[in-house]
């Protein structure tokens, strides 16, 4: 796990661009995850997470298209590489094998 | 990773929707200046969307502001642009090295850096020194919390012809200024007086400070223990803590009852209800017995508070704003006229003002008999320190440059080897102001070591006082760190971009040559021997003056004379009495005044105009008795009610009436008509540090005898005294004795004298050493670099006499230049010095002068004579084989 690791909030836009797909720029990745998460996120808090990943390895991308929105200026997609996927369903399982330890934890709990 | 591809096809921009709308310029230009230059497109285009997605939900201004804060979140190390300036400033490995090589310099020439460290760690510690008197003199009775707040109330009155400023008021003018004006918060009434306090056994002489409750409000005085409100009941007294001490030890006295007697008759019990805590050290207003101003009515017989002609020590006021103590002055014009009716034509007064708590002391100078004592002197020594301590540094400063000069000769190689592998000139200057820094910063921890043992507690015990210095005054950490980077600045510069200028190549072919003849060398030279005589001449001249005023005669006998305080005339007559039984006592008098204690100040009238003169009431004996000599006309004839309306005046009085025949002129004063019969010789009341006074005597009524004054024969004066203190405590053992010899009136003042030529000479050891050290290093210096040829001079066979020529010439011309010079500045610095300070002193002449040369003569003679010992006896091979 050492190597791979990942912020909780990098794993969010990391499973972001996964499901966007081709639609996975800066903007849509911060428009999905405001949506989802209900509150507000800085531009520079995707991009540098989005660049902390791509140099991890999490991330490939290339220049799409340009709109006129954007002020004629191309919009970056970016793709998670297979890397990403291995450590995402590593994390996931991890997570799942925490859920399945705590009801007993918390049947525990209730006890005191 | 990322694909750093070009431009690539544009898709054009679709210019149908209005787009007057833009995203802010500045934040835009400032994004394009920070981003890594591959993240910028996208980036400024995730901008732009979410610019223009904002903008269909909120405001345009809104939308900006957004885009502001957006900008800012994108300060991330990670989207950050490598910026090369940042790279550019990491030098840590070069100032490590620098670091390395001035440690390695320092240790490699122990003369020349123990000469600079050694002046360098006296001049930094005698600024040291500097900044901890000054600070205690500008903090005085600065701890206040509402010193901004707090006035005095003062007027202004034309006495003598002058417009002068008073320190006291009217009686009843706090109160009417508490009833009058809503702006006025607090007011404080405050007066003197004396009392006795009894406590078991002891009787003591004391200062009681009445004052109203407010006055612990007012001033910042916390009680160490005991409530500041007691201060409301009359019956209660709060002591300071060196009082607490005195009269009941380290014990809580809160409870205590202590017997205060304020006259003769009057006398009320106390409770002790509080005790302040320790006071700052540097203060003047302050107390040490404390309470309420009622009890004047039963202190003083006949105290009428509401009576204007008679002045009440101090007034305070607090007000909520400073500024309203603009609309209280206008107003004040009311009080004015109620204070002239009630008093005399000649003590009118032109306006009242208000004086700040906070630059009172400051001020006091100019305020007369003013509650904060005046500490002028104290002003003064700061600016003359302050003086001197620059000159100081300066001379400190002169030798590390002139040594670092001339000893660059033995570092153009590690220059030149620096330049020829890529320093530019910037890096050696650098290099030589980092070293500078390193060396300062030494000089600065010995200069501390040398400020805290022995410059501060050395001045505090000459003048036996406490200036409260300690390292944790925030100021000084703010104060040391400019010293140390102007000192290293001051010395450092000049030979910095000296030594820099030079081509590297020149230096490694060895044709760059200096060191030997520099004008500023010489210059700095000069200046130092300057002020080494200016200094020098003052410690010679200070100290023949403490001489001469100890010398001086007072204008009557203090030797054989002593004086007793009496509190009353029967008291008077019971010890008059014993002591005329004395076989040793010469004569005794008895007076209202008496010479250095007491006199008062009245205004006589003249046809033509008025005049402010000192009195003193005194018996017929009284000139004798004290040695005062008559010059012209009669004393005061000896028989009950004689000369009622005489007066004898001093010659200063005659020469400011402008008489020519003093004898039966006549003046006015309260009414009555005087006629001077007598003219006595100026004499000294107070000490040489006043002026003399015009002053007249009258004859005193018996029943005022408030001084016992008598004239012992030589030799006795210690047995007569003891003898007057045993019949005293048999006669009145409630009263404590108060009473001394008359040489002592004057206090510690031979002492005060005496400590400047100390303080002079101490300042003139530390201008020599600095200046012979500066001297040595250069000499030494310049003599090693002609090692080789004097060797050749000797192999050739010159004797002593050609290489002593040879060495003399080269500072000849400089030392007579210098001396000529410095000799009148000194001459006329400290007659200057000598016309401002003391009102009395000696004639000022040429003896100082003439010694400080001698001794700059005398250094320099010794200086060279050890290096031409050293070129003599050193073997002439040796110094040809050098290189």
């Amino acid at each position: 796990m050492k190597k791979t690791k990942l912020g909780e909030f990098e794993e969010l836009v990391l499973l972001a661009v996964a499901a966007l797909q081709q639609e996975a720029y800066g903007v849509e990745i911060k428009r999905e995850l405001e949506s989802r998460l209900k509150e507000k996120l800085s531009v520079g808090s995707i991009q540098s997470a989005l660049k902390r990943m791509e140099e991890k390895g999490f991330l490939t991308s290339e220049f799409g298209e340009a709109t006129q929105k954007r002020g004629g200026k191309r919009k970056r997609i970016y793709a998670t590489t297979s890397y990403a996927h291995k450590v995402l369903k590593e994390m996931k399982d991890i997570r799942a094998g925490l859920w399945e330890a705590m009801p007993v934890l918390a049947h525990e709990l209730k006890l005191i | 990773m990322g694909s750093h591809a070009g431009a690539g096809t544009r898709t054009e921009v679709d210019m149908n929707e209005p787009k007057d709308i833009v995203p802010p310029r500045l934040p835009l230009r400032l994004l394009r200046f920070f981003i890594k230059e591959e993240y910028l497109e996208e980036i400024e285009g995730d901008m732009e969307e979410v610019f223009y997605d904002n903008l269909q939900q909120y405001s345009p201004s809104k939308t900006k502001r957004m885009y502001w804060a957006e900008m800012f979140k994108l300060l991330r190390l990670s989207l950050l642009r490598n910026t090369t300036f940042l790279q550019k400033i990491n030098h840590y490995p070069m100032f490590k090295n620098y670091f390395k090589v001035s440690i390695r310099g320092l240790m490699k020439n122990p003369l020349t850096s123990s000469i600079n460290l050694v002046g360098l760690s006296i001049a930094i510690g005698f600024s040291i020194f500097v900044y901890a008197f000054a600070n205690w003199t500008y903090s005085t009775d600065q701890f206040h919390e509402h010193k901004n707040n707090v006035y005095l109330a003062t007027f202004f009155a034309n006495r003598d012809g002058k417009e002068q400023q008073f320190g006291g008021s009217p009686r009843p003018l706090g109160e009417m200024l508490r009833n009058d004006f809503t702006q006025i918060k607090k007011v404080c009434r405050v007066e003197d007086h004396h009392g006795i306090v009894k406590q078991e056994d002891q009787v003591f002489h004391e200062r009681i400070r009445f004052t109203d409750p407010e006055f612990l409000d007012m001033f910042t005085f916390p009680l160490k223990w005991g409530l500041s409100s007691t201060l409301k009941d009359p019956n209660s007294i709060i002591l300071s803590e060196d009082m607490a001490l005195k009269y009941f030890g380290d014990e809580n006295p809160i409870g205590q009852v202590m017997l205060l007697k304020f006259d003769n008759n009057v006398s009320k019990e106390f409770k002790v209800s509080g005790v302040a805590a320790a006071f700052p050290k540097s203060i003047t207003i302050n107390f040490n017995f404390l309470i309420n101003y009622e009890n004047l009515l039963s202190a003083e017989t006949n105290y009428d508070l509401h009576d204007w002609s008679a002045l009440v020590n101090a007034t305070f006021i607090q007000v909520e704003n400073p500024l309203d103590i603009l609309a209280i002055q206008q107003r004040m014009d009311k009080y004015r006229s109620i204070q002239n009716k009630a008093v005399e034509e000649e003590w009118a007064i032109s306006s009242f003002g208000f004086e700040p708590l906070a630059t009172l002391h400051e001020q006091s100078e100019y305020i007369r008999d003013d509650i904060s004592r005046s500490s002028k002197s104290n002003y003064s020594s700061v600016r003359y320190m302050m003086v001197i301590g620059t000159f100081m540094l300066a001379l400190a400063c002169f030798n590390f440059i002139n040594i670092a000069i001339v000893s660059a000769a033995r570092r153009l190689k590690e220059i030149g080897v620096r330049k020829s592998i890529g320093a530019n000139r910037l890096a050696v200057i650098i290099q030589f102001l980092s070293e500078n820094v390193v060396m300062t910063f030494f000089a600065l921890l010995f200069g501390l070591v040398l400020a805290y043992t022995f410059f501060i507690p050395g001045f505090e015990f000459l003048w036996d006082f406490n200036m409260d210095f300690s390292f944790a005054d925030k100021n000084l950490w703010i104060y040391l760190p400019i010293i140390v980077l102007f000192t290293a600045i001051a010395s450092g510069a000049y030979p910095a971009f000296y030594i820099s200028k030079f081509q590297a190549v020149g230096i490694l072919k060895g044709s760059v040559r200096f060191g030997q003849k520099n004008m500023l060398t010489k210059m700095f030279l000069a200046l130092q021997l300057i002020l080494a005589c200016v200094f020098i001449t003052g410690a010679v001249m200070f100290t023949q003056n403490s001489r001469y005023m100890a010398e001086r005669g007072w204008g009557y006998n203090q030797f054989q004379t002593m004086y007793a305080t009496v509190p009353n005339a029967a008291a008077f007559e019971q010890l008059q009495t014993k002591m005329a039984e004395q076989p040793d006592v010469v004569g005794i008098s008895g007076a209202v005044h008496h010479l250095g204690k007491n006199q008062v100040t009245r205004v006589l009238h003249f046809p033509d105009r008025d005049y402010e003169a000192n009195q003193l009431r005194v018996d017929a004996r009284y000139f004798e008795t004290m040695g005062l000599t008559l010059k012209e006309g009669r004393g005061f004839k000896d028989f009950e009610g004689s000369d009622k309306q005489a007066v004898v005046v001093n010659e200063f009085f005659i020469k400011n009436a402008g008489w020519t025949n003093p004898i039966g002129q006549q003046f006015t004063m309260d009414t009555l008509q005087y006629e001077v019969v007598g003219v006595l010789a100026d004499f000294h009341s107070y000490s040489f540090a006043r002026e003399i006074q015009p002053t007249f005597f009258t004859v005193a009524n018996k029943e005022d005898y408030r001084f016992l004054s008598l004239k012992v024969s030589s030799g006795t004066e210690q047995k007569v005294y003891s003898a007057m203190q045993a019949h005293w405590a048999t006669l009145f053992p409630e009263v404590p004795f108060e009473g001394g010899y008359q040489e002592d009136v004057w206090g510690n003042y031979y002492g005060e004298i005496a400590i400047h030529g100390v303080v002079w000479r101490v300042i003139a050891i530390l201008a020599i050493t600095l200046a012979s050290l500066g001297l040595y290093g250069l000499v030494k210096l310049n003599v090693t670099g002609r090692l080789k040829e004097f060797s050749i001079r000797k192999v050739l066979g010159a004797e002593l006499k050609h290489i002593a020529v040879i060495i003399y010439r080269q500072y000849t011309v400089l030392f007579i230049l210098a001396l000529a010079v410095g000799a009148p500045i000194s001459y006329t610095l400290i007659k200057l010095i000598f016309t401002t300070s003391y009102e009395y002193h000696m004639p000022v002449d040429f003896t100082g002068t003439t010694i400080a040369v001698t001794i700059l003569i005398v250094v320099l003679l010794l200086t060279i004579s050890t290096q031409i010992r050293k070129v003599l006896r050193a073997n002439a091979v040796e110094g040809l084989k050098t290189e």
